[in-house]
């Protein structure tokens, strides 16, 4: 008895230890957590088996094989409507990086232009351009991309009528799209592609070597401009040698449309100019953010080391300068890509548009269909923060 | 040596008064020429940005006042009288009530007016500063109100758990208001005049609190037995539109998101492996995401996950998937503030021998929230424009109601008018928050800055 006794407040204190210890406590914690989330997930797999079941449908990416009986209005690929989901899947993902990509770069230089003109010490543009941030930062997107479309971009001449941008004859928009020369490459074309690789290689050699032999010696080389020289001159001569081997193939009216040339839906330009407004109010802020961050300090230090001030510029302020603002800028661009998604609000066929609407009506594989966009999604999100990760290894503070 | 001579000798030095600025470096010539035209590049681009804003305010000012019909039936007597060259206001103006309400019956707007006025009564406290417990205040109308509204809105029959909850959301309701008007009058508390009143001041404090609950639950049962007999009749969340769906799914969104994202931050930074990797899982997977496919998921997704018996209606799968999405955002948001306290804070807390969960809300979440208000109003004022997202699924909400005015043959094909009218009461809620949030931020961080 006398054993039992010890043994049972033994083991009461033992007890009372295990519920106080803290390792004890997490891993119960963490078990429970599982616990909790394995139930979870295996209560709504149940689930969806038997919905599954109930509605006679199959899992499984099966599906991707067969004809997918509908056309898409836009693509860069060339598509039909027999072709398989899966070509469905890179129609709309082409198209979604083509509006992203051409989005990010406009948007860059917009925002870059009203963030420098937001700090102007002319105070009437200075205000001009923070009235235009806290107007459109403040307003949805999508009724913004809604606006562009059904005020502008729906209401657009007939292709006769059409509206000449630039005045050149050579940029037409109508209610069919925006038509633009396309190049056509000819036979010799790829020579002057090769010498414009081969000169921006050259030019990043003469860089590197400039930088070497100024730490070593002191001595400046302007890189700089030889670098452009060689980008822009090697690939032109090669270019007037082979005898321009470049044509434009210019829209013409024909008829009732035009033929020739490349064109974009009005919905893509809607899009376009709706993102590209909208994102370039917060790059102008992270621009403004950024160049503020500099301490006035650092200009005067410069100036007092005797450099000119298109230098200190240069080396001093815009390199410190970027390190506040990228990593907010490629956090921005990455929701560029994330709202060109609202396209489908107007009808243009980027990948939400075509598969995770159209294709997942029409087929019904919606588990399959919702992971493969976003396994889209994040794989380039997961690609932009790699790429600002490196960035920002690269360019921290060294610290002691 | 001069000037040694005059220093010994008793005449002392006057200066001459200074003269005046030049007339063209002060006053409003001054400003003009320092600010505006101190250069010629300045200058252009003055005389540029004039030219703009010309340009944007004439031709905005003749569309939408000049030129506009103010009274018309259709949208082919707009046309008639001014062409494309005015707006259309009466299109609005005729569709005000379903901007704002949907396609709820006129004879229950009542409810949702009533609705949304005892949310601004029940919050209105926060606003004056002799009022003591505005926590308890506040928790009870972001955790109670929801049902008493939810019933206000949605109607149709109560069970028992309703019934209780709706009694102690009034109840709850008319004690804050008494606490109030007793924290304004005599600036004491409720509670202490309750305990006078009864004659329990000379009890020991653990006894004191019993004629406060006692009144509390006596005002429920008095609540309960009134409510019994009163029934509203059911509105089918079909009807429901307008800013009345924004507010309720960007409201839902807010309280939702800031405590789950403050669990999730908090997950995030914790030392237990297993609920890190969950937390980090859930935030990265729906923050590298956009909202419309986490919204198309929970409309085709949702019904698949439950069982065939439950069948949820679409406005509550909106809200799953913009709480979802708001929580990760929020937890981000969240994370910023724990980073910014400095880790002496953590080790004060944790050297004083106070617990994990004390340490964070005693210590360090009410510093890392009040680092975090900008963030915080930001991600609301995110919300509150995200919300418009829901229109791409087929829910009525504000952006939707304003596209749907063209579908209505009187009114065939009137879209910037609505558009435009909708951008101007999204700037204003987006606008008034993001001023309140630089005002709370002046306020609130009164301490921080050094002086």
């Amino acid at each position: 008895m006398a054993v039992v006794d010890r043994g049972a407040s033994g083991q009461g204190s033992s007890l009372s230890e295990i519920v106080n210890d803290e390792r004890y406590r997490s891993v119960f914690y963490q078990i429970l957590v599982f616990a909790v989330v394995m139930w979870a997930g295996w209560y709504l797999f149940t689930n969806t088996a038997h919905n599954l079941e109930a509605r006679g449908m199959s899992a499984g990416f099966g599906f991707l094989q067969s004809t997918a009986g509908f056309s898409i209005s836009f693509s860069i690929i060339p598509y039909e409507a027999g072709d398989s989901y899966l070509w469905v899947y890179l129609v709309g993902i082409t198209n979604t990086l083509l509006l992203s990509f051409v989005s990010i770069v406009a948007t860059t230089i917009l925002g870059f232009i009203i963030g420098v003109l937001r700090l102007s010490k002319n105070w009437l543009v200075a205000q001009l351009a923070s009235w235009y941030v806290e107007i459109l930062r403040n307003t949805p997107l999508l009724l913004q991309i809604l606006f562009w479309y059904l005020a502008v971009f729906a209401i657009l001449p007939r292709p006769k009528q059409s509206f000449d941008v630039l005045g050149l004859g050579l940029f037409e928009l109508n209610n069919r799209g925006f038509y633009f020369p396309a190049p056509v490459p000819g036979e010799f074309f790829g020579a002057t592609m090769l010498t414009l690789l081969a000169a921006v290689i050259a030019a990043y050699v003469v860089a590197v070597w400039a930088k070497k032999r100024q730490n070593a010696t002191g001595e400046r080389f302007p890189a700089f401009w030889t670098g452009i020289g060689i980008v822009v001159g090697a690939p032109l001569l090669v270019f007037l040698v082979t005898g321009s081997p470049l044509e434009w193939d210019i829209p013409e009216l024909k008829g009732f449309n035009f033929r020739g040339g490349a064109s974009v839906p009005p919905a893509f330009c809607a899009v376009f100019i709706a993102l590209v407004i909208y994102h370039a109010c917060y790059i102008a802020e992270m621009v403004r953010a950024g160049i503020l961050s500099v301490s006035h300090g650092q200009t005067e230090a410069s100036y007092s080391l005797g450099l000119k001030p298109g230098l200190t510029l240069r080396l001093v302020i815009i390199p410190q300068a970027m390190r506040a603002i990228v990593p907010p800028l490629i956090s921005n661009w990455m929701n560029v890509v994330k709202n060109s998604s609202l396209a489908i609000a107007v009808g243009f066929p980027d990948l939400v548009a075509v598969f995770m609407q159209t294709s997942l009506n029409q087929s019904g594989h919606a588990i399959e269909i919702v992971a493969m966009v976003m396994l889209f999604y994040m794989t380039v999100s997961l690609t932009i923060s790699g790429a600002l990760n490196y960035y920002n290894k690269l360019v921290q503070l060294k610290e002691r | 040596m001069a000037n040694l001579d005059a220093s010994s000798s008793d005449v002392t030095f006057k200066p001459k008064p200074s003269l005046p600025p030049p007339p063209n470096t002060v006053g409003a010539v001054g400003w003009v020429r320092k600010n505006l035209f101190s250069s010629p590049l300045n200058a252009f681009l003055t005389l540029l940005s004039l030219y703009v804003i010309w340009v944007l305010v004439s031709n905005v000012f003749d569309w939408a006042i000049l030129n506009a019909v103010w009274e018309a039936e259709t949208r082919r007597e707009c046309l008639d009288k001014v062409g494309l060259s005015g707006a259309c206001w009466a299109g609005v103006s005729h569709w005000m009530k379903n901007f704002i309400y949907g396609r709820y019956p006129d004879t229950d707007v009542w409810r949702i007016n009533l609705g949304f006025g005892t949310l601004i009564l029940w919050m209105a406290p926060f606003w004056f500063p002799r009022v003591t417990g505005k926590i308890a205040i506040g928790a009870s109308a972001i955790l109670i109100s929801p049902f008493l509204l939810g019933y206000l809105f949605a109607g149709g029959e109560k069970g028992l758990f309703l019934q209780l909850m709706i009694s102690i959301a009034i109840t709850s309701f008319i004690f804050s208001w008494l606490h109030v008007l007793v924290c304004l009058g005599t600036g004491n508390t409720l509670r202490n005049v309750i305990v006078s009143m009864t004659g329990f001041a000379a009890k020991p404090d653990s006894a004191q609190k019993y004629p406060v609950i006692g009144l509390f639950v006596a005002l429920a049962v008095v609540v309960f037995a009134l409510q019994a007999g009163w029934q509203l009749e059911e509105q089918n969340t079909n009807l429901w539109g307008g800013l009345f769906v924004t507010l309720v799914i960007s409201g839902i969104g807010i309280a939702v998101s800031l405590p789950a994202g403050i669990v999730l931050a908090l997950g995030r930074r914790s030392k237990m492996p297993i609920i890190r990797v969950f937390c980090v899982a859930f935030i990265e997977l729906f923050r590298s995401v956009p909202l419309i496919t986490v919204l198309f998921m929970a409309v085709t997704m949702v019904p698949l996950f439950l069982p065939e018996a439950i069948n949820p209606v679409k406005i509550v799968q909106a809200i799953i998937a913009v709480c979802i999405f708001s929580s990760a955002y929020m937890a981000e948001t969240v994370r910023g503030g724990l980073q910014a306290i400095p880790k002496g804070q953590y080790e004060a807390a944790q050297a004083l021998g106070l617990s994990y969960w004390k340490m964070m809300t005693l210590i360090v979440m009410p510093q890392a929230l009040k680092l975090m208000i900008p963030n915080i109003v930001g991600s609301f004022i995110g919300l509150l424009k995200d919300t418009t997202l829901v229109s791409i699924v087929g829910l009525y909400d504000l952006l939707l109601m304003l596209k749907a005015v063209s579908q209505n043959p009187q009114w065939n094909g009137i879209h910037t008018e609505p558009l435009f009218f909708g951008a101007m009461l999204y700037f204003v809620l987006c606008f008034i928050m993001s001023k309140y949030s630089q005002h709370l931020e002046r306020t609130l961080g009164a301490g921080q800055v050094r002086k």
